[in-house]
């Protein structure tokens, strides 16, 4: 049987009976075990949207050829596997098929050279459109896109065509490799449930990172999943934010009266989720309350169209306020700080824009100091130098600005241990 | 309600980190939510800025030697150092009655680790050294870690990081 583990851990958990609302902060981890059966594999419908610009002669391509290779060794009988190059044009190298004739699909893949320019939106498309052809129902469908470089003119487009596939539930991986690609684009694209963005530092993490997204994608512990939160009356969810396995807002949405809902899509096995929840809460009398009531919908792959559920609650004391200490739980506080990080730079990059470079600054050199308190060290100082270069220069470095963007999101390289 | 003391920005009762600049909040105490208390508070942090923007009182001594000056890029401010043969740089304490001659309480020192008794700039022949006090999170000059209780020479334009907080060393003759 498939279990859930639902852990609700409030910033405090005894609180002052104030005469005024106060902020309280809760992180929510699902972790998933699927006991000793395995859980049933759902086949995979994957396209690869693979960048053949001249800026991938090399290393970049030769890994991308190897790593679509291992991919498609690790694809059963009746999984599709397509593959499309783009440049200045875009092309069908595989065309969708199922994962047989391997020999013949390794030598197409080998085949592919690297030339001219970088226009993404055709080669989406046609990645779109080849997952299209494969449509099989109670399939996983992922498009792997790679790119190296900036694409001129058809960002729109390139969102619109994500978006398209997104509603129809192509989930897609963005990933950026080297110093030139628009990191704001793939987090546009990525920005939806099932999709997710990487910046690969090294071509030789290519493999890995390909694989280990297919493996993601092979272990499905629940799909479509929804969680709900009811708050007593007159207490709100300012914001919910998922803080693993990576960080990034997630919409809510307020269905009926003090419940909210807000849905996380598929979620591999290997994947521990944690969000991080700020509720305003409402004064209330000494005593003890029950502050959230959660439940986590969601249906398990095999299992149709059954939907399991699964509850918990958060039970607050109340005291009088001079009995309470001010001490914060330090698991909470560390997702919060990094969290804060997080859309710390994410303003600093929006005020740069506007010419606000003081201001920018001052951003960045704070979410310099949360990461150094949330004991991310080497970031902290790639924050304060791009902070340092902001000031004198006016710009960030290309470079610094995608590790910073990617790195206080936890969408670098290795994934954390923790 | 709390009053970021970074920013001055209103804040709920048990806010962690300020939402408009980020700095931790925590041991803040709230305030009672009327007119005179925001006033009180409006007027005790413009006390507290002019109590801190400049630092010690240039002494009465004749002042031997060019002029030093300390500025915090983040915030902008310059500040002029008094000619004396040490001075120590840090965040004021007032409970243990600790006062630095370079206070960097107000330019989010806090936040950016700058320790107690973080540094100091000792005046040799003609020139400066500066050495860590054993700080908790570090000196740097020139993005170089000054080693604790290893003074190093100063010189006009270098970049100096305490902590988190980063400075330049300027002289003018």
């Amino acid at each position: 049987m498939s279990k859930v583990d639902l852990r609700i851990t409030p910033s405090r958990s005894v609180l002052p009976a104030s005469t005024e609302p106060q902020l309280l902060y809760a992180l929510i981890e699902l972790s998933a075990q699927s006991g000793a059966t395995k859980m049933p594999r759902l086949p995979l419908n994957l396209c690869l949207v693979i960048d053949r610009s001249s800026s991938m002669r090399g290393e970049r391509l030769q890994q991308v050829k190897q790593a679509a290779m291992q991919i498609l060794d690790l694809l059963g009988d009746h999984e599709s596997f397509a593959l499309v190059t783009f440049n200045d044009r875009a092309e069908v190298v595989v065309s969708a098929q199922l994962a047989r004739a391997r020999a013949e699909i390794k030598r197409q893949i080998s085949a592919i050279e690297a030339a001219g320019g970088t226009e993404m939106a055709t080669g989406l498309a046609l990645g779109v459109q080849e997952l299209q052809r494969a449509m099989m129902p109670r399939a996983v469908h992922r498009l792997l896109l790679l790119t190296d470089g900036r694409t001129y003119g058809d960002e729109g487009r390139c969102v619109e065509i994500a978006r398209r596939a997104q509603a129809r539930g192509i989930g897609i991986t963005a990933l950026g490799i080297g110093s030139e690609w628009n990191e704001d684009l793939l987090e546009t694209i990525a920005a939806r449930e099932n999709s997710r963005t990487h910046y690969i530092t090294s071509a030789s993490e290519i493999t890995k990172i390909f694989t280990a997204e297919v493996e993601r994608m092979h272990n499905l512990f629940a799909q479509d999943v929804h969680v709900r939160i009811a708050l007593p009356q007159q207490a709100l969810v300012r914001s919910l934010d998922r803080v693993r396995p990576f960080i990034g807002p997630l919409p809510v949405i307020e269905e009926t009266d003090f419940v909210w809902t807000a849905a996380l899509g598929d979620w591999p096995e290997s994947d521990t989720q944690a969000l991080l929840l700020e509720i305003v809460v409402p004064p209330l009398p000494v005593g003890r309350h029950t502050l959230l009531r959660m439940s986590l919908r969601f249906r398990t792959p095999g299992s149709d169209s059954a939907i399991q559920s699964h509850e918990q609650t958060l039970p607050v004391v109340f005291r009088d306020p001079n009995e309470v200490s001010d001490n914060v739980d330090p698991t909470v506080k560390h997702w919060l700080e990094r969290l804060v990080a997080y859309r710390l730079q994410a303003s600093a990059w929006q005020a740069a824009e506007e010419g606000k470079l003081e201001e920018a600054t001052r951003r960045l050199q704070m979410a310099g100091t949360r990461l150094f308190e949330a004991g991310q060290v080497e970031l902290a100082r790639t924050v304060q130098e791009e902070a340092t270069r902001l000031l004198r220069s006016g710009q960030a470095s290309a470079e610094g600005r995608k590790r910073i963007k990617y790195g206080t999101r936890g969408l670098i390289g290795r994934e954390e241990q923790s | 309600m709390i009053i970021c003391n970074y920013c001055q920005a209103q804040q709920l009762d048990g806010t962690i980190f300020c939402t408009v600049c980020g700095a931790s909040l925590i041991h803040t105490q709230p305030q009672r939510q009327t007119t005179a208390s925001l006033n009180r508070a409006a007027s005790e942090a413009a006390q507290l800025v002019e109590d801190e923007a400049t630092v010690l009182p240039a002494p009465a001594i004749a002042t031997t030697g060019p002029a030093i000056v300390l500025v915090v890029l983040s915030s902008g401010r310059r500040i002029e150092l008094p000619a004396a043969p040490e001075l120590i740089i840090g965040r004021k304490d007032q409970q243990r009655g600790f006062f630095p001659d370079v206070d960097f309480s107000l330019d989010g020192g806090y936040d950016a680790g700058v320790s107690r008794r973080h540094a100091r700039i000792v005046r040799f022949d003609n020139g400066y050294m500066l050495e860590d006090l054993g700080s908790s999170n570090g000196t740097f000059l020139n993005r170089q870690r000054v080693p604790p209780g290893q003074p190093v020479q100063l010189h006009h334009g270098d970049e100096v990081q305490f902590g988190m907080l980063l400075a330049r060393f300027e002289v003018s003759s």
